[in-house]
């Protein structure tokens, strides 16, 4: 427990108590204690094990928008350009690069599976010279933002194992998932909103049938509170925001008046510092009631933005939609938005839904960030795009039925993208190799990923832990290094 | 030793540095000798263990892999050696502790723990170390593989306090600490904790009159055996059972099918109502089905085991499923009854316990015995038990019977050839389908026969037709027949071995079921099955069970068990606040035949579960947490009995017992959401809405909204978590099953009484179970005044909020004025008393 909030928070108590029994109003007073408690909430249980203070050093971002792609989509498509796995299109993979190697149960056992190049073509974009396929026109116009990972790689060989791996540092769920921990470490910086949300989308007209587990946003083993809140993608964002019909929103002031001088009677006679709590947590879903719709909200938003995300930005629940939404909350201080879109799992669609997945992302994708530096918030949020694996260089499916191309769940390399909050813009790490197979030049493992997430927030991983079930957990689990090159 | 020695010895780089290091640790230890020589001897278990736990066990620990320079400090032996072998640490002589020397070096390459590991000691804990090896270096084990011992009732100074035995533990405590126990609270207190406690319902105003009247001098007493002797009891208790048993209505993962395990729901609420010893509901659940000629209740009850999640997402490799769910059978029981944490194990040996990565194969392998494969998403993969109703039992039985009956007559038929006209024109197809014997066939080949059949005999060719429907009704009823997974194990073992990092794919040496060696052996005499596992976990000589159990019912009680880490009784969970009281406990559990309503009797009518809840400034400074029980519980209540209380005090609550899920209001829309479309949320009409809590249909990727900070039902869980979020307040400000029971209780209050301030008091009265003061009333009437002029002027308004809920509001009230009391039950059924137990 920290002594200084500690006391602060004693203060107050007394204050409250001094001011009720000149009348002030109960409210306003529940009010005032906000700020202090909602901040000592945040922080008190560092006695759980926050080593030393946080951050452990000088941040770069001070928030986080990841814009997840659910189902892992083809770095051979979309980033990972190379001749060679164009010229050996039809050759069945060579055995030295599979062998060993486990895939899932579509693919069985990978030796003799047939070499399928890239569907669209590739060219260099920018400054920078970094290559994007066709199919991502969008974001190729910002590659000078942008740095490329193209040596990632991962353990799991499934969605959900794989997603739980990246967002939460283990393959089995039950851990807390990255902004859950940066709740816990950094808390929150609106009093308004949670400092964690979540949106999810799905491609228009897909097949995709992957479920969003409430495990990607789980607060894990921390306390609950910091798990992620899912806004939802139809009515309203918030489960049980709005009054009733009926409940107009001054009766609603009134009611938590009065609610709030018979809690505080009660703290009076009972004396349990719990009841504060609850006066302040009423106090801030009156607040949320305002300030959630008004995030919904997009008639302050010019001409110019909106079409900048592209047409489906005023349906809720595209991503799109999301993508702006992502930087509204940005705005207001949110800590860590993560985007969820699913439909990027092309066993069989490489010709015909992919093209629908880059359509509904690409845009509002690139939009985002330029949105973000135009309003000088891309400094200090770093933004982040990418799945929870790659495809497989070979083919799923028959050579001669191009309308149903596909290509497996391959862990051994995807590329994901970052921009922002302290990573160099213009550079691609890492490599794989002529056959976009393995991360060859400078693998990035999803734990190194974390620690680099991590460090660019100030956070040293492996000083950032919660002891749980007798030991101390971190996110990067025991692994985990910083790539110190991308750093700006 | 000497070679483990010999290895940190080598380590030191030359002898100077050595003796450097040994300079500074005889004026290190002049330093700190002073400080400590006031102090009490320092005590192992409870003090040094866990500085070795926390800063050197990841190195020098149980787990043989990570160990470093053979060194070894969670043994008697690796620590302090063996005659002739002197260890790390000297006993009696600090100075000569090599131990000591390391973790007092100067030179940072030399120090201990070393830098990297970012885990330093502090002086405080040097000092402590230091002062144990001069006290001789006293070895004690961890005090839960202690076997249970009855302690004797310590003194205390003022036992005109306690109530029976618990108290003398609690007061000696708290006397040690110069701290009074709070007062007894009062009488209305005490009944609506007790209600909430054993029912999960609020007792209603007259049953709390009574009890403030009853002037008989055991009325308490009789309350409770009242209380324990109700149907609600039993429904109450399994709650937590459930989380724990992981139970729910759906497999869990993509598809998330639904499966029929409430007949063991069901059965697990009737045991705590039938007060089963928890000995036999432990030998039911885990091997029920190898008991001699088991019977349906003993079969049934092994579905506890059969109650994880089941992956049917394609393309997964159905053994890893299968290896999933076996460990998933592992560390459940593991945690329910034996307060371990053998997860770590999976993989590697513990880094704190004394548990390797073997002993948590052998115990894997009693549960790797059952047939299923791990194949598909089947939510009632065999072996399952078909559970018909009386009604479904008898229809099966016509059925049955019909369809003998029809068979036979086509079997006669087709034996005289008295089927086609013509018999030559039956070809060799329908020839060999024919040759088939009449209950063996299958759909097909029925359907095909019908194809060909419909010029052949007329007769025949109807019966063919009355077959068919016969087979499709008892397909039909045979789906409407709840199946629950169960137990049971293959005829020839399936082998088990050591798993390389937890992978299925990678299996090491073989291992045969076994229990940790670190715990008293299982008899020979026992069968090396689930049921002698069962056995051994309930005998008396094994520490864990009873001591894990009761410290379980403490926390549901009190709020916080004993030992505050209900999931870790190891070396890295809590150590108990009273282990004393812990013993006394779990050696009278097991002494009274593990009688569960006698124990929790025992703790409800000790004087420190009576206390008053109010805390004094200095109680708040000294046990914030009432680790020490200075007060009674006050705590937010779990979110499924805020709901049933709600339904309770409205007089909404459908009180049936058990019975399939059913599905309360949800916002529309949650599961499509989350699935996109794939699911959808059909809410109830009619009674099912306002049925208890725990018949919720659980979806479990996505669990009912209506609860929060409730287990997740994924895996198991033990303790409760209690948080205090804006979600929680707008769901209880916001859902239609606050609203709706506002509104019942508001016309319910409206029609039994005549004024303002009674139809308030009765309100309050019937959700918190006191009246109110006269300050509080006058809040509650001027709240009132102002809804009433909110909704007299805005006549709609109130009809829109009269509408929510599915029940009609009585014609007969005024709208406006229902309206303003309906908001007025609303604001009482959010005070924090009314969330809370107090």
């Amino acid at each position: 427990m920290n002594p200084i909030l500690e006391h602060r928070r004693r203060l107050t108590r007394r204050e409250f108590l001094g001011r009720t029994s000149l009348g002030l109003g109960a409210a306003a007073l529940a009010t005032m204690l906000e700020t202090d408690l909602h901040a000592g909430n945040a922080r008190a249980s560092g006695a759980d094990g926050l080593p030393g203070g946080l951050p452990h050093l000088a941040p770069k971002a001070k928030r986080v928008v990841y814009l997840f792609q659910n189902g892992g989509p083809s770095h051979v498509e979309l980033f990972d350009g190379k001749t060679t796995l164009a010229a050996m299109h039809g050759q069945p993979v060579p055995d030295s690069y599979v062998s060993g190697k486990r895939f899932s149960t579509m693919t069985g056992k990978p030796v003799g599976k047939l070499l399928l190049a890239p569907v669209e073509p590739f060219k260099r974009h920018g400054q920078s010279g970094a290559s994007v396929s066709d199919f991502l026109p969008h974001t190729a116009s910002i590659v000078d933002e942008l740095c490329f990972i193209k040596s990632m790689r991962t353990d799991a060989v499934n969605h959900a194992p794989a997603i739980s791996l990246l967002l939460s540092g283990g393959q089995i769920p039950g851990r807390p998932t990255m902004g859950a921990w940066l709740d816990y470490g950094l808390g929150s910086a609106n009093e308004n909103l949670p400092a964690y949300v979540v949106l999810t989308s799905v491609t228009k007209d897909t097949t995709c049938g992957q479920i969003f587990y409430d495990f990607y946003w789980s607060a894990g083993f921390l306390p609950s509170r910091h798990q992620g809140v899912k806004f939802r993608g139809k009515g309203e964002p918030v489960l049980y925001l709005s009054n009733p019909k009926g409940m107009s929103r001054r009766l609603r002031r009134g009611l938590l008046d009065s609610l709030a001088q018979l809690n505080g009677r009660q703290y009076q006679d009972f004396g349990d510092p719990e009841i504060l709590s609850r006066i302040a947590q009423y106090e801030m879903a009156f607040r949320m009631q305002t300030s959630v719709p008004e995030l919904a909200d997009f008639s302050d938003e010019s001409k110019d933005t909106l079409k900048m995300y592209g047409p489906g930005v005023q349906e809720q629940g595209t991503f799109a939609y999301n993508c702006l939404m992502a930087r509204r909350l940005i705005e207001r201080g949110v800590r860590f938005v993560q985007l969820m879109h699913a439909g990027w799992d092309q066993h069989n669609s490489l010709t015909t839904e992919l093209y629908n997945q880059c359509r509904d992302t690409d845009q509002p994708s690139a939009a985002l960030v330029q949105d973000l530096k135009q309003r000088g918030l891309l400094d200090d949020t770093l933004v982040i795009w990418g799945g929870e694996f790659g495809r497989t260089p070979f083919i799923q499916g028959n050579l001669e039925d191009r309308k149903r191309w596909g290509r497996d769940h391959h862990p051994y390399a995807f590329t994901i993208w970052m921009a922002g909050g302290g990573v160099r813009s213009g550079i691609t790490y890492g490599a794989t190799d002529e056959l976009c197979m393995n991360a060859a030049i400078d693998p990035v493992h999803v734990h190194d990923l974390q620690a680099t997430i991590l460090h660019l927030l100030g956070i040293d991983h492996e000083r950032f832990t919660y002891k749980h079930q007798g030991r101390r957990f971190r996110l990067t689990d025991v692994h985990g290094r910083v790539i110190t090159s991308i750093l700006a | 030793m000497r070679h483990l020695l010999f290895q940190l010895c080598r380590s030191a780089t030359s002898l100077f540095r050595r003796i450097r290091s040994l300079l500074c640790l005889a004026a290190a230890l002049a330093e700190f000798g002073c400080l400590r020589s006031v102090q009490s001897a320092v005590d192992f278990d409870r003090e040094v263990r866990p500085i070795l736990a926390e800063h050197c066990f990841s190195c020098h620990g149980p787990d043989g892999e990570q160990r470093k320079a053979g060194l070894r400090l969670d043994t008697r032996e690796g620590l302090l050696g063996a005659p002739g072998h002197p260890g790390p640490f000297v006993p009696g002589k600090p100075e000569r502790s090599e131990a000591i020397a390391r973790i007092l070096a100067e030179d940072a390459a030399e120090r201990m723990p070393p830098m990297e590991a970012k885990r330093p000691l502090d002086e405080e804990q040097i000092r402590t170390l230091r002062q144990w090896v001069a006290e001789g270096a006293r070895w004690q084990r961890h005090w839960s593989f202690e076997p249970v011992r009855r302690p004797a009732l310590p003194a205390i100074a003022d036992s005109s306090w306690a109530r029976n035995e618990i108290d003398f533990f609690i007061r000696r405590r708290l006397e040690s600490e110069s701290l009074v126990p709070a007062s007894e609270a009062s009488r209305e207190e005490l009944i609506r904790r007790l209600h909430l406690d054993l029912h999960g319902l609020p007792p209603t105003p007259e049953t709390v009159a009574a009890f403030v009247q009853d002037p008989a001098p055991n009325a308490y007493e009789r309350l409770l055996d009242r209380l324990f002797a109700s149907p609600r009891y039993g429904e109450r208790m399994v709650w937590n059972w459930l989380d724990a048993a992981r139970y729910a209505d759906s497999n869990g993962y993509q598809g998330d099918r639904e499966r029929t395990m409430w007949p063991w729901r069901d059965w697990a609420a009737r045991a705590f109502n039938d007060n089963m010893p928890y000995d036999e509901f432990t030998v039911f659940q885990l091997g029920g089905d190898l008991l001699p000629h088991p019977t349906q209740e003993q079969v049934l009850a092994t579905g506890f085991n059969r109650n994880h999640m089941i992956n049917g997402e394609g393309g997964r490799i159905p053994e890893e499923n299968r290896v999933d769910y076996v460990m998933d059978m592992t560390e459940t029981v593991g945690t329910v009854w034996l307060g371990l944490t053998l997860n770590c194990c999976r993989c590697h040996d513990h880094k704190f316990d004394p548990l390797s990565q073997r002993d948590y194969y052998g115990l894997f392998a009693f549960f790797n015995q059952t047939p299923v494969d791990g194949n598909g998403g089947d939510p009632q993969t065999p072996p399952a038990l078909a559970l018909p109703t009386d009604r479904q039992q008898a229809r099966k039985l016509r059925l049955d019977a019909a369809r003998q009956s029809a068979e036979q007559t086509l079997r006669r038929w087709e034996n005289r050839e008295l089927i086609a006209v013509q018999p030559n024109e039956i070809d060799d197809e329908i020839r060999k389908i024919l040759d088939t014997d009449i209950d063996k066939r299958q759909d097909w080949q029925l359907n095909r026969l019908l194809q060909y059949a419909e010029n052949w005999r007329a007769e025949y060719f109807r019966q063919l037709q009355t077959l068919k429907k016969l087979r499709q009704q008892q397909g039909g009823l045979n789906r409407e027949i709840p199946k629950v997974m169960v137990m049971k194990d293959r005829a020839e073992p399936r082998p088990t071995f050591v798993l390389t990092r937890g992978l299925y794919n990678k299996p090491g040496s073989s291992v045969a079921a076994a229990t940790p060696p670190i715990l008293p052996p299982i008899p020979d005499a026992q069968p090396k099955n689930r049921l002698g596992l069962a056995r051994w976990l309930v005998s008396p000589s094994n520490p864990l069970t009873a001591r894990v159990f009761v410290n379980r019912q403490w926390a549901l009680f009190f709020g916080q068990g004993i030992v505050d880490t209900p999931e870790d009784f190891g070396v890295q969970g809590q150590r108990p606040s009273h282990p004393e009281l812990l013993d006394w406990l779990a050696a009278e559990f097991m002494s009274s035949g593990w009688n569960v309503k006698s124990l929790q009797k025992k703790i409800l009518m000790s004087a420190a579960y009576r206390q008053s809840s109010r805390i004094t400034p200095e109680k708040r400074e000294r046990d914030p947490a009432n680790r020490l029980c200075s007060r009674g519980p006050r705590y937010r209540l779990p979110s499924w009995m805020i709901r049933d209380q709600a339904l309770a005090s409205s007089g909404l609550l459908v009180g049936d017992i058990g019975g399939p899920p059913v599905h309360p209001y949800q916002p529309a829309g949650v599961w499509a959401d989350f699935t996109f479309g794939k699911k959808r949320y059909q809410a109830d009409k009619g009674p099912a809405l306002y049925r208890r809590s725990l018949y919720t249909f659980w979806r479990r990727i996505i669990g009912p909204t209506m609860f929060f900070d409730a287990a997740k039902r994924q895996t198991c869980a033990v303790k409760s978590t209690r948080t205090n979020t804006p979600l929680h307040a707008l769901a209880t400000l916001n859902d239609i099953t606050y609203l709706e029971a506002a509104r019942v209780l508001a016309e319910r209050t409206m029609i039994a009484f005549d004024f303002p301030k009674q139809r308030l008091i009765h309100a309050f009265r019937r959700v918190t179970g006191r009246l109110p003061q006269s300050e509080e009333t006058q809040i509650l009437l001027n709240q009132l005044e102002l809804s009433l002029n909110e909704f007299t002027q805005n006549p709609t308004a109130a009809e829109d909020l009269l509408a929510e809920g599915v029940s009609l509001p009585a014609a007969t009230l005024n709208p406006a004025e229902l309206a303003a009391y309906a908001s007025v039950c609303s604001l009482i059924l959010n005070l924090d008393e009314s969330l809370s137990k107090q």
